[in-house]
């Protein structure tokens, strides 16, 4: 089997396929080429000017790259990030507020655990005990979908990394605005919510995505 | 022999693709080298215009792409025509026969058909 897929994939760049998909179209190009090199030499010409007739038999690389995706996306009304990264990490965003807010509607009260310094921890059991089948839900649809494990990774922590971009937003401002609350007391409750709203839920939503990071990935 | 206009090119190879997987199936190269075989080197298509158009044929499920070992004994995409594909045949053709009668009568161009 001719090995000029590494050739191909720089003149043609990422094209942001399902990994195997993208892989197929490469073996598939680069046996085009191979055999059109090949019928170059069958006709006395040199092995190397033969590949790099071949080569420039193509004069628009980031042309047909587009060609490629055009076609390859021309039924799919959703591109490969959506499939695999943006449609399951909203879900599951949507997925863990929706049961946050059922709990707090059912009456569930976080359990509060008070630190030696003042401020407390207030943490919602039930909902952490199920944050790993929802972790789980998103990185089995990422995975399902072609994701890398990188997509099947973030998918799972999206509504944590949202969150934790609200507060940065949220922190500095209340620096500016509330300046009537000690700047101390303000770190310790940031303190708090990194424990309690962003590490503890991280881990559950890790722990059930980990089955679904080792597997291997599906057929395209 | 002047050159085809490359949107020309691009319309009528829907139907030269169909009309030859029809035969036999075939792997791309060989679908490339056969069009420009029969149609004695008028029509070519090479690498950059041939796969986008096969693998919108096949998102459209006119076609099927399987890995098959070829006669040198390396695996190729062989594209086979679907049930789908065989009913695009016949309109393309009409079209394509209708188009040529249409443009013989306006300019005196042979209808091949």
């Amino acid at each position: 089997m001719p090995d000029n897929r590494e050739l191909l994939r720089k003149c043609l760049g990422e094209l942001g396929l399902a990994p195997r998909r993208e892989e197929e179209i490469l073996r598939e190009l680069g046996e085009h080429w191979e055999d059109h090199a090949t019928a170059l030499e069958t006709r006395g010409v040199a092995r190397e000017e033969a590949l790099r007739e071949a080569t420039n038999s193509v004069s628009d690389w980031p042309g047909l790259r587009r060609a490629i995706l055009l076609a390859e996306t021309e039924e799919a009304t959703m591109n490969y990030r959506t499939k695999v990264l943006w449609l399951p990490a909203f879900c599951t965003f949507t997925l863990n507020m929706v049961l946050l807010a059922l709990l707090q509607i059912a009456g569930f009260q976080p359990r509060i655990y008070w630190s030696s310094a003042g401020p407390f921890v207030p943490i919602y059991i039930p909902w952490l005990i199920a944050l790993p089948v929802i972790g789980a839900v998103g990185a089995f649809w990422s995975q399902r979908a072609g994701g890398r494990v990188s997509h099947r990774l973030l998918v799972p922590l999206a509504p944590l990394i949202i969150w934790w971009g609200t507060m940065l937003t949220l922190l500095p401002l209340s620096l500016v605005i509330d300046r009537q609350v000690p700047l101390s007391l303000k770190l310790w409750s940031l303190l708090t919510y990194i424990v309690s709203w962003w590490l503890l839920p991280s881990l559950a939503l890790f722990l059930g995505a980990v089955p679904f990071l080792r597997k291997p990935q599906p057929q395209a | 022999m002047p050159g085809i206009d490359p949107k020309i090119k691009r319309g009528s190879g829907k139907l030269a693709v169909l009309a030859l997987l029809n035969q036999e199936p075939l792997h791309g190269y060989e679908i490339s080298k056969r069009i420009a075989q029969v149609t004695g080197g008028i029509l070519q298509f090479n690498l950059a215009s041939l796969y986008p158009l096969l693998y919108r044929m096949e998102k459209r499920g006119w076609v099927r792409g399987r890995w098959e070992e070829a006669k040198s004994g390396r695996k190729r995409r062989y594209y086979h025509l679907t049930r789908a594909g065989k009913k695009q045949l016949a309109p393309l053709r009409e079209e394509w026969s209708s188009f040529f009668h249409a443009l013989h009568r306006i300019a005196g161009v042979a209808h091949a058909g």
